[in-house]
């Protein structure tokens, strides 16, 4: 007689010395989860049922099992988790109705840092990053073999957090028995660091090389923190000779991200790199769309492409103008019309031009470079400074049409002929290598951002 | 069962223990008291199968026994009797109580019947001074949600360190948190999640009585054992199951620095936002806007059916000048729990947390999120 009938055949013949109430309150969610030769282990749900049954029924269960078993001379009780922990209500997807926040962090499942929010039923696809996304398609049937290392690039607010955590969340339901870590690249320093102060650094290593699947997003401020890139460089290693998944982002391509050691570079470019670029307008159309119904309003169609139509470099964004409106109806009651819409998302939609001016563009350039104001300004003529300088120049011609004897004065008191030939030499380069565009266009959104 | 108990002292044991006793369809024996002797003690024991408190009060006792009665009866009949003394007495399964003119029978159920107490047989875990226990644990609790969605966060998470004790509680939109510097050093860490029912029962039997609380557990149950005045004999015990799951890391929450600062009068804090939280109709939201150059606060909130309202809270003001929403009643509910005049608040962007603060006291933080601002 098996495990389960045994019970079965005790609690038939229980039912009989014992009143309904006292039966169904403490025999529920009991089995016998283990036989060894003479001894049986019996769960219950709590610490009252063992009380209760040890104390009362001992001997009768004991009588019962024997006559059924004449081997069986003991029973032994313990308080079982398995039984007593319900499965995990589905959580609730609907947003909180006014817009009061939460704690994200909360969601986040504690093993492998990934937030259930983001999955691919709410990712839309469209060409914009149509090649990413076919790419983590692709990942999800055979991880750690097709695409290894593959490499996400593109703006900020794009998604590629999105598609990387959805990406994860994939993996770990087609594949329960594969460990997967999401972890930001800022949120690896701190551990490297807080590992190197408690003199841990094995636990770390271990931690990270045991793992089927990673996930590393913003790869970019790796750059400039050796000890940490050193870390990563073996982890990468270690997982990669052993086939396991590895899937990047960045801001940029790996080509460049300045301040990260050559041998990392190459191994990024060594799988797949794709890149997300900005969203056409009938996408975003169809992301506004798609918000609108998760949030359960309606919103007339002219008001929806306004917001498209301004708004065309931050899925982001898209969303927080969105939010905006729902916030108005909700407070007032009616729908906001094209007038309304306009007045409300006014300072989102006009903000940025307001902010970019010289300083800025300088600022960002030379942090794209890692490089510092006074290189800019010095006479050096090494070709990792040059470029920058011409592209400073360029963005502030092309930006703020600016004088070139001004532009000239900026970049350390050079003529105006060579900031004429800077401005040339740039923009005919950005026709020629597609690359260099790419780069142009990140810096661009950078400024802008 | 005889025994001769004072009218106060049983009064006062059943109101703590009446509490946690309630309907229950399939086992009606739990609307009862457990009514038993113990040496020159009389104990009554109530428990819902997952919180059991059990009180003990001197009596002189002639004969042994025990007996269950329904506890709410119970407890209105002995605080209408008005002679300093009652005598108890079971003969044939029932109760006869007498004191002074009165005399009372009541049909009372076989004890054989009552659920047997789970106990726990370790030492005590750690000793603690009551009295900043249940302030502590009564700085966090109102922050805890019924809803049973999440179970890990549904009660109060306990983590014993070294040298202090953290008491935590959360219902995702806040976080609260206490700290108890311990007076021994302890061996080993441990942390547990008591369930909120059993907290609240600690608070409303135990609020501002002066003693050591000893703290026992084994995996899956706790007790806090509070002892007599007169004796070491425990006057009291609660004993609770523990939530099984882990806490999540709240650590990261707490945001490690502020953008802007406000220090200011709690009093008035208070006031200002009691005052914008009359205004702010069903939605509960009130706006402030912080500038470093007006060295204040301005409070708005308005709704469409009342009208609205605007004031100003002075104070010290660091960093940078923002605007944002919150729950006023959220607000309220974190000042509300810091004892010191002033208090800080600090803020993290718009859609970040916030931080409310004793001023020069780190033992309280209370973190709330902002309302997505219009």
């Amino acid at each position: 007689m098996d495990k389960e009938n045994l019970w079965q055949a005790v609690l038939a013949q229980i039912q009989f010395n014992i009143s309904p109430a006292n039966f169904s309150t403490w025999f529920k969610s009991t089995e016998i989860f283990d036989k060894q030769g003479r001894i049986v282990w019996v769960s219950v749900p709590n610490a009252f049922s063992k009380e209760w049954i040890e104390n009362k029924y001992c001997k009768l269960i004991l009588k019962i099992l024997h006559n059924l078993d004449e081997e069986i001379k003991e029973v032994k009780y313990c308080v079982g988790k398995t039984s007593s922990k319900a499965p995990r209500e589905k959580e609730m997807t609907s947003l909180p109705v006014f817009g009061q926040l939460e704690f994200q962090e909360f969601k986040i499942d504690k093993e492998t840092n990934l937030n259930p929010r983001y999955t691919f039923e709410n990712f839309i696809v469209g060409s914009f990053n149509e090649l990413p996304h076919a790419a983590t398609m692709a990942i999800i049937k055979e991880p750690g073999l097709i695409y290894n290392p593959l490499f996400i690039y593109g703006g900020v607010g794009l998604g590629k957090t999105h598609l990387l955590q959805a990406l994860g969340n994939e993996i770990v339901k087609t594949f329960p028995q594969k460990r997967v870590k999401y972890i930001s690249s800022e949120k690896f320093t701190s551990e490297v660091v807080s590992s190197i102060r408690n003199k841990k650094m094995e636990e770390l290593k271990e931690k990270y090389r045991t793992l089927d699947v990673l996930i590393i997003d913003d790869v970019q401020f790796l750059a400039g923190k050796e000890k940490t890139q050193e870390e990563f460089f073996y982890t990468f290693n270690a997982l990669y000779e052993k086939n396991k998944q590895i899937i990047i982002s960045s801001d940029r391509p790996p080509k460049a991200i300045s301040a990260l050691e050559e041998r990392l570079k190459s191994r990024f470019e060594g799988g797949m790199t794709a890149d997300i670029s900005y969203p056409d307008f009938e996408t975003r159309m169809a992301i506004l769309n798609f918000k609108t119904q998760e949030r359960k309003i309606n919103l007339q169609e002219d008001v929806l492409s306004y917001i498209a139509t301004n708004i065309q470099k931050n899925i982001r964004e898209l969303e927080g103008a969105l939010n905006r409106l729902v916030a108005y109806q909700k407070l007032n009651n009616q729908t906001p019309n094209l007038e309304i819409a306009q007045s409300l998302l006014e300072n989102l939609i006009i903000s940025p031009i307001k902010i970019i001016n010289p300083k800025k563009i300088i600022q960002v350039v030379i942090d794209f470079y890692d490089l510092k104001e006074k290189d800019i300004i010095a006479k050096s003529r090494k070709k990792e400074i040059v470029k920058p300088r011409q592209i400073i120049t360029y963005f502030l011609r092309e930006e703020l049409k600016c004088s070139y004897p001004f532009i000239g004065k900026k970049i350390g008191g050079k003529d105006h002929t060579t900031a004429i030939y800077s401005y040339e030499k740039i923009k005919k380069e950005i026709n020629k290598n597609e690359n260099f565009k790419n780069e142009i266009s990140l810096i661009k959104q950078k400024i802008y951002s | 069962m005889k025994l001769l108990i004072l009218k106060e002292s049983l009064k006062s044991g059943l109101n703590i223990v009446e509490r946690i006793a309630g309907k229950n369809l399939s086992l009606p024996i739990l609307e009862n008291v457990l009514i038993s002797t113990k040496e020159n003690f009389l104990n009554l024991t109530t428990t819902d199968l997952e919180t059991t408190i059990s009180w003990w009060g001197l009596a002189k006792i002639e004969k042994k026994g025990k007996i269950t009665s329904p506890v709410k009866f119970l407890s209105n009949l002995i605080s209408l009797l008005l002679k300093n003394s009652v005598d108890l007495e079971v003969k044939n399964s029932t109760l006869y109580i007498k004191s002074g003119n009165f005399q009372n029978q009541i049909q009372g159920f076989d004890p054989e019947d009552f659920p047997v107490i789970p106990k726990i047989e370790s030492a005590p875990y750690i000793k603690i001074n009551n009295l900043q226990f249940i302030e502590g644990l009564s700085q966090v609790i109102e922050v805890i949600s019924s809803t049973s969605t999440r179970p890990e966060i549904s009660g109060v998470y306990f983590n014993f360190q070294k040298e202090f004790l953290k008491i935590v509680a959360t219902d995702s939109f806040r976080l609260a948190e206490k700290t108890l510097f311990l007076e021994k050093k302890i061996d080993k860490e441990y942390s547990f999640i008591l369930p909120q029912k059993a907290a609240r029962e600690l608070i409303n039997s135990l609020l501002e009585k002066k003693g050591k609380l000893s703290i026992y557990f084994n995996s899956n149950q706790v007790m806090f054992e509070f002892p007599m005045t007169e004796t070491d004999h425990p006057q009291l015990q609660i004993i609770s199951k523990l939530i099984d799951g882990e806490y999540p890391n709240y650590q990261e929450i707490i945001p490690k620095k502020y953008e802007t600062q406000f220090i200011t009068i709690k009093k008035e804090f208070v006031n200002q936002l009691k005052a914008a939280g009359l205004f702010s109709g069903k939605i509960n939201e009130v706006k402030l806007k912080i500038d470093p150059e007006k060295k204040g606060m301005e409070i708005f909130s308005q709704s469409a059916g009342i009208g609205q309202n605007q004031s100003f809270l002075t104070g010290k003001v660091q960093g940078k000048k923002t605007g944002i929403s919150f729950n006023w009643r959220f607000l309220l509910d974190g000042l509300f729990n810091i004892k010191t005049k002033e208090v800080v608040f600090e803020l993290s962007g718009e859609d970040g947390p916030a931080v409310l603060k004793p001023i020069d006291d780190p033992s309280y933080l209370y973190v709330v999120m902002p309302i997505k601002g219009t």
